[in-house]
């Protein structure tokens, strides 16, 4: 019952009402959801990502592991800063750890992302086992894109058209790992700087792209405007996170403000 | 690295306990932190916008503290690109594409040129 006031709530207006008792699949079934998802992946998340991951490859082989480690790290992690900081840190002999409570901390950054797509995803049916593996396949990229396409599927949907995009998504990973692996100390400076600014370039046109609400404009803009503070005055390795609190607290407070404003 | 690593299932062991574990353990923490929310929640408001700060930081720290060859470019060399980007972005209907294609294209103009 829950479930059905939450799609009345003023944050789903897209949805259609759901029927409690026959699933609805919006005329399709699963496996082609499933489909529907990989091709979405496919037409343009999954190459931003692939590229993005090329450059662990190269350092995991820096830091004198097998390619197989690589892809598994990428399979496991499934976090591309934590990645560099894996192979970077070993390379650079960090105390193991050392190496865990950075690891840690870098991913801290996944409960708003899990905390805010799971409820999206999730049906009164969805078992333990179940959630826990979608909360896997969440990183920034399978965040950014799915908080935007997920509100678009039906509900009973949601979570076969997730597994679609996910999947996609940590196939063309794999696959590039092991390519910049090979790769990557064999290109030119600027086209190897070139790939790396795919990240950077992807999330800012991205997010903006998602900002359809002020608060979204406020916590990019904020975000983005901070940065350079906490990266000098937060501790070391809590930066990311003290900036998330501060500047998404912003942008909800702004938000509330403006509301109260407009209210009559 | 080490020979150690070269060999047998060290390198296993440590990716998962060194690696895996310690990053993963937020992923399962928030299962059970997203149990009693619902979509309507105004909580939900406030986690989305923190997790797009974050991202916004994630965007900001790549820029200002980069690794690899973009830590060879100048910081004008790296916010110049994102600018030129974001400007064909909103030029050309907002379109993702655009913002990807001019922002690498002037990335890598300006690492032949900084060179």
């Amino acid at each position: 019952m829950a479930q059905l006031q939450a799609m009345k709530g003023a944050g789903s207006q897209n949805e259609p009402p759901m029927d409690e008792a026959a699933e609805d699949l919006g005329g399709r079934t699963r496996p082609q959801w499933f489909a529907e998802g990989a091709r979405q992946a496919m037409s343009g998340p999954m190459l931003v990502v692939a590229v993005s991951l090329l450059s662990v490859g190269g350092l995991a082989r820096d830091a004198g592991f097998s390619v197989e480690i690589a892809v598994a790290s990428t399979i496991l992690l499934w976090a591309g800063p934590a990645q560099v900081l894996f192979f970077g840190a070993v390379a650079a002999k960090t105390s193991w750890p050392a190496i865990a409570f950075t690891i840690s901390l870098s991913s801290v950054r996944f409960v708003p992302m899990v905390v805010s797509l799971l409820p999206m995803l999730r049906t009164r049916r969805t078992g333990l086992p179940t959630l826990m593996l979608a909360a896997h396949c969440i990183a920034v990229t399978v965040w950014a894109e799915g908080i935007r396409r997920i509100p678009l599927v039906p509900r009973d949907a949601r979570l076969a058209f997730f597994f679609g995009f996910a999947f996609i998504c940590f196939l063309g990973t794999s696959i590039s790992t092991a390519i910049g692996y090979v790769l990557i100390g064999e290109l030119p400076r600027p086209l190897a700087a070139g790939l790396l600014f795919m990240t950077p370039i992807y999330f800012v046109a991205t997010l903006t792209r998602n900002a359809k609400r002020p608060i979204d404009r406020w916590a990019l803009v904020l975000g983005l405007a901070l940065a350079p503070l906490t990266e000098t005055f937060a501790p070391r390795g809590l930066d990311l996170m003290v900036l998330g609190l501060v500047a998404g607290t912003g942008a909800w407070l702004i938000e509330r403000a403006l509301d109260a404003r407009a209210a009559p | 690295m080490s020979e150690a690593l070269d060999h047998g299932l060290w390198p296993w062991a440590a990716l998962i306990l060194f690696g895996f574990l310690p990053s993963e353990i937020w992923r399962m923490i928030s299962v059970f932190l997203a149990r009693g929310i619902d979509e309507s929640s105004p909580w939900l408001a406030w986690v989305r916008a923190v997790a797009t700060a974050l991202l916004a930081g994630v965007v900001g720290k790549l820029l200002l503290s980069p690794n690899g060859a973009l830590a060879t470019l100048p910081l004008w060399g790296r916010v110049g690109p994102l600018a030129v980007g974001m400007i064909a972005f909103f030029l050309i209907r907002r379109s993702l594409f655009a913002a990807i294609l001019a922002g690498e294209a002037a990335i890598i103009a300006v690492g032949y040129w900084a060179n």
